[in-house]
């Protein structure tokens, strides 16, 4: 009896934390999945009897949609453009904060973390601002330069950027926090050695601080990889999606197709299109590492 | 320490057991939301119109019945409709903005009220305007009550207009055009108009008054017809030609305010708006009806009041929404926010009849038009939206743009 309590003791520590993850993570990506091969709408909502099989309809429709193909190609400039400047950025302001004396540290601790605490709705209105083209804190500044007024959120290509110069700021501080504790867990003694073999800051940098940070930096690229991947709420409330579908990422194209017009199933469809995709450089990130660790 | 471990044990258990009852369906636990919680004296209302729980106050004293009102943003009261329908958990009486009837009333979500009619003197359709009750209909059946309507018209400066030559506004859309095209010529970052880009119903006004009429049993090929054609192209010159400005621009009242969009179409609502938001313009404003083409016909909008499919407390809920429909609380509600009274008797009352501007209203209403009472109208709406962007905002050919947005319209007609 003893020894079954001891045996089944650790699924009980884990029970909660499955149960949870089975009842809102698994059962919906299940029942996603399934929804994806029907083509259920409102009707099918109301009365389940309107639910239709229609097997892989949905994901070949998605491929000639010209605005998913647009999403897709959105969501990869968002990625690859956002993504290197939000871990560096997250990556220096760690490093200067590492830099300056206990209390600057704190003060600007805070205010860098600040936009990730701060809702959504706020940023947009405060932003909208900015970008605004007529009388923008932004055009104002060109403007003592001389520089004429740029439709930050009305350009097809400008809007992608000004959305992603958004997302930085508003990113930041999560990141920077995982940063600047790999940074304080580095032994002294490191350093102390490299003093006294007399190496420069660069070289420190360079051979001690990045090497021994490098789980932390995996660690926050893999998780700002799939935030980017699943950007949403900055093209949601900035621009809709617009100009010309120009800022609309994949997230947000399911949202539209699944909430505003009541397609589920055409929407489940393009959320495992995600889904799939997010895995796939999931897994090809954690291969790239295991033969880097090797090498 | 046996003990403990089994106290740790029970605590885990405990906790999980607590999470699995936060998740399992029990009503007891959320009344705001839960219509069979509700007793018999108690409605409970969705509303997108801010101030409604004050203003049902008079109702509770008068019949005795608790009236629990939640106010919904117009912005999500679409997805909050699905939830409700998808969990067949909805309140008692919902405000149904006219343009969804069709979708929801496909999927079920309200009640047949054409039996009830003859039970309450108010809900008597030949007490509203035709079009409102028009689209209260759904294959037969009668889901909502008209509340209030809701029409457009031209919103101008008489200085400015009386420069061009139009004090008393333009009365055909060659007058319109030709003010539209001097007052943009007065400079840079003047314009003629300010056109909502995200207005699906502004084209479909364009192309009413060009003779439009949308036939269910023609489907996508209504949008062949050259009236619909030539709205688009007018919608296309007003970016064109510069008479309105193509990107977000200065905010409406500003532009109104310091002349540079000195025209713009919109509702009744905007009245109160302007008074209070730029009051220094008392008396360089005013409305005018639609201007003409072959008629002057405008949208007529607006929102009904229906009962949610499975209310257990209907005898209320209809004796709430006959109170909305008398003409006295009709003209109250008129009085406090300056929505238009969908009841035509309320419309003699001198409140109404004695304003100009809302007598305006008043003649527009006359003559409307009501979108299409179909499920797919919204879509509909939104892929307009997509190809007149992809138009006036990316320069795309107007007759390839038209025959990918027929094409799209088939698709999602089910053709």
């Amino acid at each position: 009896m003893d020894k079954f309590k001891q045996n089944i003791a650790p699924y009980l520590f884990i029970a909660p934390a499955i149960i949870v993850l089975l009842l809102f993570a698994i059962l919906p990506i299940l029942i996603a999945f399934g929804i994806s091969f029907t083509d259920m709408n409102l009707l099918g909502l109301a009365d389940w009897a309107n639910i239709n099989f229609i097997g892989f309809d949905n994901f070949a429709r998605l491929f000639q949609d010209k605005a998913f193909i647009q999403a897709i190609g959105n969501t990869f400039y968002y990625v690859i453009i956002g993504v290197p400047l939000a871990v560096l950025a997250s990556f220096l302001v760690a490093l200067a904060l590492s830099y300056v004396s206990n209390w600057l540290s704190s003060v600007f601790r805070v205010v860098f973390y600040m936009p990730s605490i701060t809702n959504i709705v706020a940023i947009a209105v405060v932003w909208g601002f900015l970008y605004n083209k007529e009388y923008g804190l932004f055009n104002y500044m060109l403007s003592l330069i001389n520089v004429d007024a740029i439709s930050w959120l009305d350009n097809p290509a400008i809007a992608k950027l000004s959305l992603i110069m958004l997302a930085v700021w508003k990113s930041t501080g999560v990141s920077m926090l995982i940063f600047l504790a790999a940074l304080q867990s580095i032994p002294k003694s490191y350093y102390e050695a490299a003093d006294i073999d007399g190496a420069n800051g660069w070289q420190k940098l360079i051979n001690i601080t990045l090497p021994s940070m490098s789980f932390a930096t995996f660690f926050v690229i893999v998780t700002t990889l799939i935030g980017w991947l699943q950007f949403f709420e900055e093209p949601f409330v900035m621009t809709e999606g617009g100009p010309l579908g120009s800022t609309t990422s994949m997230a947000l194209f399911i949202y539209q197709e699944g909430f505003q017009y009541s397609e589920f199933g055409y929407g489940a469809a393009a959320s495992f299109v995600l889904f799939i995709i997010i895995i796939l450089v999931t897994v090809l990130q954690f291969k790239l590492r295991k033969s880097e660790d090797k090498s | 320490m046996k003990k403990k471990k089994l106290g740790w044990l029970s605590a885990i258990l405990f906790s999980g057991a607590l999470i699995l009852g936060a998740c399992s369906d029990d009503s007891s636990g959320d009344e705001g939301t839960d219509s069979t919680s509700s007793g018999d004296d108690t409605i409970q209302v969705w509303t997108m119109s801010a101030d409604f729980d004050k203003f049902v106050a008079e109702f509770e004293d008068e019949s005795g019945i608790n009236v629990e009102v939640q106010t919904i943003p117009w912005g999500n009261v679409h997805d909050k409709l699905l939830t409700a329908v998808a969990s067949g958990k909805g309140p008692d009486v919902i405000q149904i903005g006219t343009t969804w009837v069709a979708e929801f009333a496909e999927a079920g979500t309200f009640l047949d009220l054409t039996d009830h009619i003859a039970d309450y003197p108010n809900l008597n359709p030949d007490n509203f305007f035709d079009a409102a009750v028009e689209s209260t209909q759904y294959n037969g059946q009668t889901v909502g009550i008209p509340w209030y309507v809701d029409t457009r018209l031209l919103f101008y400066r008489t200085d400015l207009l009386a420069e061009a030559g139009y004090p008393e506004g333009p009365e055909t859309w060659d007058d319109f055009l030709d003010a539209a095209t001097q007052l943009t010529a007065r400079g840079d970052d003047q314009y003629g108009v300010d056109i909502s880009q995200g207005d699906p119903q502004f084209p479909f006004m364009l192309a009413w008054e060009r003779g439009f009429k949308y036939d269910e049993a023609k489907g996508s090929a209504n949008f062949e017809d050259p009236a619909f054609v030539d709205a688009v192209k007018l919608h296309n010159q007003f970016f064109k030609d510069d008479l309105a400005q193509l990107t977000e621009g200065k905010e409406l009242y500003q532009a109104f305010s310091d002349g540079s969009k000195p025209m713009f179409f919109s509702g009744p609502w905007e009245i109160n708006s302007i008074n209070t938001q730029i009051p220094e313009l008392e008396g360089k404003w005013d409305v005018h009806v639609m201007p003409k083409a072959e008629n002057n016909n405008s949208m007529i909008g607006g929102s009904h009041l229906g009962i949610f499919h499975n209310s257990d407390n209907v005898e209320g809920s209809l004796k709430f929404i006959d109170w909305m429909a008398d003409p006295e609380t009709q003209i109250k509600w008129f009085e406090n926010i300056k929505e238009l009274p969908a009841n035509t008797t309320a419309w003699e009352n001198p409140v109404l009849a004695d304003d100009p501007m809302i007598a305006t209203f008043g003649e527009q209403l006359e003559s409307t038009q009501a979108v299409p009472v179909i499920p797919e109208f919204e879509k509909l709406a939104q892929e307009l939206i997509k190809t007149l962007e992809q138009i006036n905002h990316g320069g795309a050919d107007i007759d390839a743009s038209l025959a990918d947005f027929r094409s799209e319209a088939a698709r999602i007609l089910g053709e």
